[in-house]
């Protein structure tokens, strides 16, 4: 019971690479349209979810980040041609590093998010606390 | 240097205060390191709030600046600006999105997300890095895609304000939907009328560079220097030397449904799209190669139009395809007859089943014109002279021709009516008097005088002929009988072939024995011997001295005399002919055998020593062969050939004398009727530029003998499955035999149809490349090997106005659209009641009929959850226009079936208010559930019945009409997607282009330099379509009187220290920035092609490269402040 309650209590925390020409204008346009979703989520505006650097992704797992979300252009519709197939591989690796490492590879979202999307946005934030929370805490954080 | 950073929190009244606890926020802020003011106020936006960070900048000696407040996209650009204003560089400045991203989705724990964004907002400004925005200049070409009125409107502002532009239109004119329209609604404006001149203004102005028929293929650079490729479509017609006469979609013959008009009305698979067209240049629509190689046209001496006709035949279009061939053949019935027909046995389609029965179909089509009434065109005439010698084949064909180049033609006859051997030597069997005489008629209603039983050298000298006329065509034909030259030749009985042909045909007394013996193998051979059978003759044999693989003569020939009873005795030649009592009484013959090849490459027939025999023979008739009778000629002069044939240069028919041409048989010897017909058209052409002046010799185009491989044939089995030709129906064999009836009947319609869909180019979409328009085209303009062409340009700005399409209102089926004939879609009934439409602008039914009632329902596939949620905002008022229209133009009575009325333009209320007061027009508030067919009263019964729910009544009604006009939803084009993606732009959940900011920056998109425009951002009407594309060109205008733009400093930088030049970062580039520099060793950035997406600084394994404003530690920063 006591841990149930604990589980109940545990609010992760979700650091977001939004890139500037979707996903960052689909999650303005969830708070225009005033979808409203967990505040669990914290955004950093990066130009391409190609230029989301692996190194960034286990930097916010280190500090104590309970997952992170990669959002970029739908495939086929990347502002820089092809930026966001280059994150889709960059993320499958990551995720087997991390679970060389111990950590679980589902804390790392990489989803397609365009500027018209903000229910989607909101959607899937929703849905991402949700799993995360069921996951508990990242043992990695900085104790 | 010292941080100096100062923190502003905005309330953005209460957007962001009502959930965000803003003092707390500043609170938190200011303690962070580095920052030495925050503040919160209620709109940093404002003045005041910008006054607030300037003065704080100076008092506090401020470096860099944080606000938090909306969305950077929307003040970014603001607060930048006051920070340079202040003399901090702008990139030294951070926004934290606490409102799009915080109050306005959040409620608890708001507060603290903020705080957590303002951190990161003071960490990353804590590492930002003073950048300089790079000026580049404005290439000042503007492109525009799409020519439909937001296109034409916006190229015309720029144009006139002297800028060049390329307006890109897929279609192969200009106008977009507009041109489609009736009338404009409130005003009820001639849609055409206000637009066409737009369009020619375009089509003519000087900085317009218009690309009809033409798509985007591939766009690259950015703001200011955009490349783009264009795919020019090829339109298969020289856009230079087209002049939109329009003579070559008459001669078409392949009809097609006319996109213009959606399908209500045919055009041809050369076209212009409409009168009015911009530019007025026709398009061949060609979608396949033809299956066949059209072998029939090469095979014909006179390269008539086969595969044409057939598929006018196939399409009911009798009257068309008699026109077609007419323009070639000036005999067809005759051809029609007896032709032997080469293209039939050309025809591919033989190598699959049977070949198409060509002739018999060219009979058919001319079966259904009365030659009497076909009209005489209107013909200029030259002034020059032309006598012609003989009027048969060659000379009437000769004749047509140069009467229709206006030349006066005479030509001299010797026998007593014209036609030469079709009238005296073809039995009347096979072709009737009666049609070639019509012909005839024919060719002296276009102006040529035949002068009969004027023989050439005994009436009039050639000499007189030749001082009288500019042009001499000899054409006399080779009337003069080859004898066997045996003993016994002149005993009365024994009759030479061609002289009995005719004394039959002009109903001379003339008979034969009970036993008659035709020598000969060759057409006249057979003509004679049914002809025998015909006047008397019982017994009727052919004596031929080869074997029946030897007769110059179709089998099918063959066939039918040996139906009629006649007998064929091979391999045997009379030696003499035997008398008693002064007549006939038989002739000696003698068996032979095939030797060796001779000149004809036949096997020569060897007499077999000893095999003489007697045949009884009442009559003998020689059909050996005919030889030209030239004796006439020799006055002038003209050199002659073996057998007397007239000798011609092959190219110009010309002959050794100056003005005097001959041709047909009297220059090869007996050939058959289209070839003679080929030779008088050869010379005609030759004669006339001999009158014009020009050179006689012209390059004739080599026809290439191509043939269908082994395996293109198995293909073409696989595809069309076998189907044999349809049989020609013909007279009873005891019948005919008794009289000189028309033997064959000729195709019934559905006969031919039938048969003519056998044509493998038939089977076709689109042009058969048959081309006839390149025949009838003066400014020789066709060219079917035009290949699509790749247009490179470079422009500064672009402007989509792509527009829109209706939704197909067949996906909702109670409607019944699709499946009603006389349910249809607004653009339909725009069609319909356009004066210059399928029907002249009469409303009418399917059947013609004018409606008594008609049902105008609103929101089809609009205002629909199961279709588009949004309002598609014309259909209001286009149904309150067809309502006034319905009104004007018949007595109808309409019903309006809609679910609000949205009247809210300048005059639209206004409209809405005089339809329904004045014009008493139905209005039913409620949406339709069904139309049927289905009756339930008497009164319902051969009506539309519309139910719905009149909300404002309560109740269901059943509303009986004659017919529906559905106002179908205006959705996305089919491509948009596509285009976005082209154009890197973002699309709105329904579909259509998104726009920077819905409220402050219509217009622009995402991507900057690319502007939308009209109904490609969301259905509009063409007020607004037309105000937008204003807008488009003022901002292209902008920019363009700028001269040149900054672009962002975001671009990769690279450190030499940590650079080991591997080259992955090269790899990744998608822009090909990177490359390496000798002797250094390391990687160098061009800037100018960098875009800042950052794959470089990734992959980089010593972290060397890093993007400005984006760096690792920038990023990290946040991470950290977002993270712990």
């Amino acid at each position: 019971m006591s841990s149930q309650n604990k589980m109940a209590e545990f609010e992760p925390r979700i650091v977001a690479f939004l890139c500037n020409w979707c996903s960052y204008r689909g999650a303005d346009l969830a708070g225009t349209s005033r979808f409203h979703y967990p505040p669990n989520v914290r955004i950093i505006r990066v130009m391409c979810s190609g230029s989301v650097d692996p190194v960034y992704v286990l930097e916010a797992l280190v500090h104590g980040a309970d997952g992170v979300l990669i959002g970029g252009c739908h495939l086929g519709e990347c502002h820089y041609q092809k930026g966001n197939y280059k994150a889709m591989r960059r993320v499958e690796m990551l995720k087997a590093i991390l679970h060389q490492v111990g950590i679980d590879g589902d804390r790392v979202w990489l989803r397609w998010i365009s500027a018209s999307e903000g229910g989607i946005f909101r959607d899937t934030v929703a849905q991402m606390v949700t799993e995360i929370r069921k996951k508990g805490p990242n043992n990695m954080r900085k104790r | 240097m010292e941080r100096r950073i100062g923190v502003y929190i905005c309330h953005c009244g209460l957007n962001i205060a009502a959930t965000v606890d803003v003092k707390e926020v500043t609170e938190s802020a200011a303690s962070l390191r580095g920052v030495q003011i925050a503040r919160d106020y209620m709109f940093m936006c404002s003045d005041p709030g910008q006054d607030l960070i300037l003065s704080d900048i100076k008092e506090y000696r401020l470096n860099r600046v944080v606000v938090a407040s909306c969305s950077p996209l929307l003040h970014e650009r603001t607060f930048r600006r006051v920070c340079r204003e202040a003399g901090i560089n702008p990139y030294l400045f951070e926004m934290a999105n606490i409102r799009e991203h915080c109050s306005w989705v959040h409620d608890d724990g708001a507060t603290e997300k903020a705080k957590g964004l303002v951190r990161a907002a003071v960490m990353k400004v804590y590492y930002d890095e003073p950048l300089e925005p790079m000026e580049v200049p404005i290439v000042p070409n503007t492109l525009i895609v799409g020519g439909g009125i937001a296109g034409i409107q916006a190229a015309l502002n720029i144009a006139n304000a002297g800028y060049k532009v390329y307006l890109v239109e897929r279609e192969p004119s200009i106008g977009g939907h507009m041109i489609q329209l009736d009338k404009t609604f409130p005003t009820l404006d001639c849609s055409a009328c206000i637009l066409t001149p737009k369009m020619s203004d375009v089509g003519s102005h000087p900085n317009i560079e218009l690309l009809t028929y033409s798509e985007i293929d591939e766009v690259s650079g950015y703001i200011g220097n955009f490349k783009v490729k264009i795919k020019k479509k090829s339109k298969y017609v020289d856009e230079s030397k087209c002049t939109g006469c329009g003579l070559c979609f008459q001669g078409c013959p392949v009809i097609m449904k006319n996109e213009f008009d959606l399908g209500l009305a045919d055009r041809k698979a050369i076209y212009i799209p409409f009168p009015q067209a911009v530019p007025n240049i026709a398009v061949i629509d060609k979608r396949e190669k033809r299956p066949c190689e059209a072998a029939c046209v090469d095979a014909c001496p006179i390269h008539t139009n086969v595969l044409g006709y057939i598929r006018l035949i196939a399409e009911g279009r009798y009257k068309e395809a008699y026109g077609l061939i007419r323009d070639t053949n000036p005999l067809p019935a005759v051809c029609g007859r007896v032709c032997y027909a080469p293209c039939e046995e050309a025809c591919d389609r033989g190598q699959i089943d049977e070949s198409i029965a060509i002739r018999n179909l060219k009979r058919f089509a001319t079966d259904q014109v009365n030659i009497d009434e076909l009209e005489v065109p209107q013909i200029t005439k030259t002034g020059k002279r032309v006598a012609i010698i003989g009027s048969g084949p060659a000379g009437l064909a000769a004749a047509n021709d140069l009467a229709l180049e206006g030349h006066e033609v005479t030509i001299f006859e010797a026998l007593p009516e014209p036609g030469g051997m079709l009238r005296y030597a073809i039995p009347e069997y096979r072709l009737p008097k009666e049609i070639l005489l019509k012909e005839i008629d024919y060719i002296r209603r276009l102006g040529v005088e035949i002068r009969t039983g004027v023989q050439v050298g005994q009436d009039i000298s050639l000499a007189e002929v030749k001082r009288d006329h500019q042009a001499v065509f000899i054409a006399t034909g080779a009337h003069g009988g080859i004898r066997l030259g045996v003993e016994g030749e002149d005993i009365a009985g024994v009759i030479e072939g061609i002289r009995f042909l005719r004394a039959v045909n002009i109903g001379e007394k003339i008979s034969v024995g009970k036993k008659v013996a035709v020598i000969g193998g060759g057409n006249t051979a057979i003509d004679c011997a049914r002809t025998a059978k015909r006047i008397g003759g019982e017994d009727v044999r052919v004596v031929y001295r080869r074997s029946r693989d030897e007769m110059p003569v179709s089998s099918v020939e063959v066939a039918e005399m040996e139906k009629e009873g006649v007998k064929i005795d091979f391999l045997t030649m009379p030696k003499h002919f035997l008398s008693e009592n002064e007549g006939l009484s038989g002739m000696e013959c003698i068996r032979m055998k095939l030797g060796e090849p001779d000149d004809s490459g036949r096997p020569r027939p060897v007499p077999i020593k000893g095999s003489e025999f007697t045949m009884p023979v009442d009559t003998v008739i020689d059909a050996l062969g005919q030889v030209p009778e030239t004796e006439f000629v020799q006055e002038l002069g003209l050199s002659l050939g073996k057998m007397g044939t007239i000798e011609i240069d092959h190219k110009t028919g010309a002959t050794n004398i100056e003005e005097v041409f001959a041709g047909g048989d009297v220059v090869t010897g007996p050939a058959s009727v289209i070839e003679a017909i080929g030779a008088g058209k050869r010379i005609a052409c030759s004669i006339s530029r001999y009158l014009r002046g020009e050179p006689l010799e012209v390059e004739e185009e080599e026809l290439g003998e191509e043939k269908l491989s082994k395996r293109d044939i198995k293909d073409l089995q696989n595809r069309f499955p076998t189907q044999k030709r349809v049989e020609i129906g013909e007279e009873p064999i005891e019948e005919r035999v008794g009289d000189f009836r028309e033997v064959t009947l000729g195709y019934t319609p559905s006969e031919a149809v039938t048969e003519a869909l056998r044509c493998l180019a038939g089977q076709m979409e689109g042009c058969i490349e048959c081309h006839e328009c390149e025949r009838r085209c003066d400014a020789k303009a066709i060219d079917y090997e035009m290949k699509d062409e790749i247009v490179d340009v470079e422009v500064g700005s672009i402007i989509l106005a792509t527009g829109y399409q209706q939704i197909d209102p067949s996906v909702i089926p109670q409607y019944g659209y699709g499946r009603y004939d006389n349910v249809i879609t607004g653009l339909e009934f725009e069609r319909l009641s356009d004066a210059a439409g399928p029907t002249e602008g009469q409303i009418q039914l399917k059947n013609g009929q004018p409606p008594n009632s008609v049902a105008i329902i609103h929101c089809v596939g609009s205002r629909d959850k199961n279709f588009h949620e949004y309002c598609s905002r014309v259909c209001c008022m286009f149904a309150l226009k067809f309502a006034y229209l319905i009104k004007e133009k018949t007595k109808a009575e309409v019903y309006q079936m809609y679910i609000d009325m949205r009247c809210f333009g300048e005059g639209h209320e206004e409209f809405y208010e005089r339809l329904s007061t004045e014009e008493d027009v139905k209005f039913i508030r409620g949406k339709p559930s069904q139309v049927t067919d289905r009756a339930l009263t008497e009164e319902e019964k051969g009506k539309l019945i519309v139910t719905v729910e009149d909300t404002l009544l309560g109740s269901l009604i059943r509303v009986p009409v004659d017919m529906v006009i559905l106002c179908n939803a205006l959705e996305p084009t089919a491509d948009a997607e596509n285009v976005a993606r082209l154009f890197s732009i973002s699309r709105r959940a329904d579909g259509f282009f998104m726009e920077r900011h819905v409220k402050l920056d219509p217009i622009s998109t995402m991507n900057d330099g690319i502007f939308i425009a009209g109904c490609c951002e969301g259905p509009k009407d063409i007020t607004d379509s037309v105000a937008q594309a204003k807008a488009a060109a003022s901002e292209v205008l902008s920019l363009l009187t700028r001269g040149k733009v900054e672009i962002e400093p975001i671009v990769a930088s690279v450190n030499d220290e940590f650079c080991s030049g591997c080259g992955l970062c090269e790899k990744m580039c998608p822009y090909g920035a990177l490359s390496l520099a000798e002797p250094e060793g390391v990687m160098v950035v061009n800037q100018a092609l960098c875009k800042g997406c950052g794959s470089c600084a990734v992959i980089c394994p010593s972290e060397a490269i890093s993007v400005s404003h984006f760096t690792r530690l920038q990023i990290l920063g946040q991470v950290e402040a977002l993270a712990s």
